[in-house]
């Protein structure tokens, strides 16, 4: 009967889940990221701050 | 879209582990130990997918100057190292028991290190130029001249006499396995591939997201 090496088993699939979900975690956290700051520009872009007038005349 | 593709990869993801450990049967010869097959082998297998597509769309991109096809490439090189990461990981913890030694300079193995270190400087230097089109174009060389080491890796347990057992699967003729052990392996390698193509879709909108930036 060979040894089982449950230890080696659960370690492999441990590492993985870690991996894999904190790869998955760093996406969802950029996708967000881009949202807020496209929400914060936007109001920016609908309401465009006129350039004042130069009081040099060419 | 996105979020019905991440939800179908982890009911597979759920679905691969209990067939791993709830179906398919205890290995005579390895026990239990085996079990990180289900692991390995579709990583490998999803890595090897990454990186044909890296090489398709690295063509793509020199063909056609499409930013699509660089992006996708940028973001299956990234998914593509991170399984070839984890192919790494799981091998040299399967070796331990199995062949006691953790690594070994087995041309399986050193070729898919050469695979890793090659797609891992393709990233490094897309970030290291700053002008987008000429990280593009460079990258996609990359892209194509690394896809070479893909055949090297699969058949290097044939050319050499390696330490590695041969393929289970992708091979010629009827597979050795029983039915429960390449079921479970199939249920894994389609719950592993759903999750690449969740990350890759995700990572490519992402990249677009961050072009559309204003500088």
């Amino acid at each position: 009967m060979t040894a089982d090496h449950w230890g080696f088993v659960l370690s492999a699939y441990g590492i993985a889940a870690i991996v894999l979900g904190a790869y998955w975690r760093h996406l969802c956290r950029r996708d967000r990221e881009l949202t807020e700051r496209r929400s914060h520009a936007a109001p920016k872009a609908a309401h465009p701050r006129t350039n004042p007038v130069s009081p040099v005349q060419p | 879209m996105h979020r019905a593709l991440g939800w179908l990869a982890a009911v597979g993801l759920a679905g691969g582990l209990v067939m791993a450990f709830g179906v398919a049967p205890r290995e005579i010869t390895q026990g239990n130990v085996q079990r990180i097959m289900y692991l390995h082998v579709p990583t490998v297998l999803v890595a090897y997918l990454a990186f044909a597509v890296v090489l398709v769309a690295s063509i793509a991109y020199l063909w056609h100057r499409s930013p699509a096809a660089d992006r996708l490439a940028h973001a299956s090189a990234e998914v593509g190292v991170l399984f070839t990461g984890l192919t790494i990981v799981a091998g040299a913890i399967w070796g331990k028991p199995t062949w006691g030694t953790w690594w070994t300079w087995d041309a399986r193995l050193t070729s898919v290190a050469i695979l890793f270190v090659m797609y891992l400087g393709y990233l490094l230097l897309r970030g290291m130029i700053e002008d987008r089109e000429r990280a593009a174009r460079y990258s996609a060389v990359l892209g194509i001249v690394a896809a070479l080491d893909i055949p090297l890796v699969h058949f290097s347990v044939y050319w050499w006499r390696t330490l590695h057992q041969p393929p289970s699967l992708l091979k010629p003729g009827p597979a050795t396995m029983s039915p429960e052990i390449l079921a479970a392996l199939l249920v894994n390698i389609v719950a592993f591939a759903l999750l690449y193509v969740y990350f890759v879709v995700k990572r490519a909108t992402i990249l677009r997201r961050e072009e559309d930036l204003p500088a």
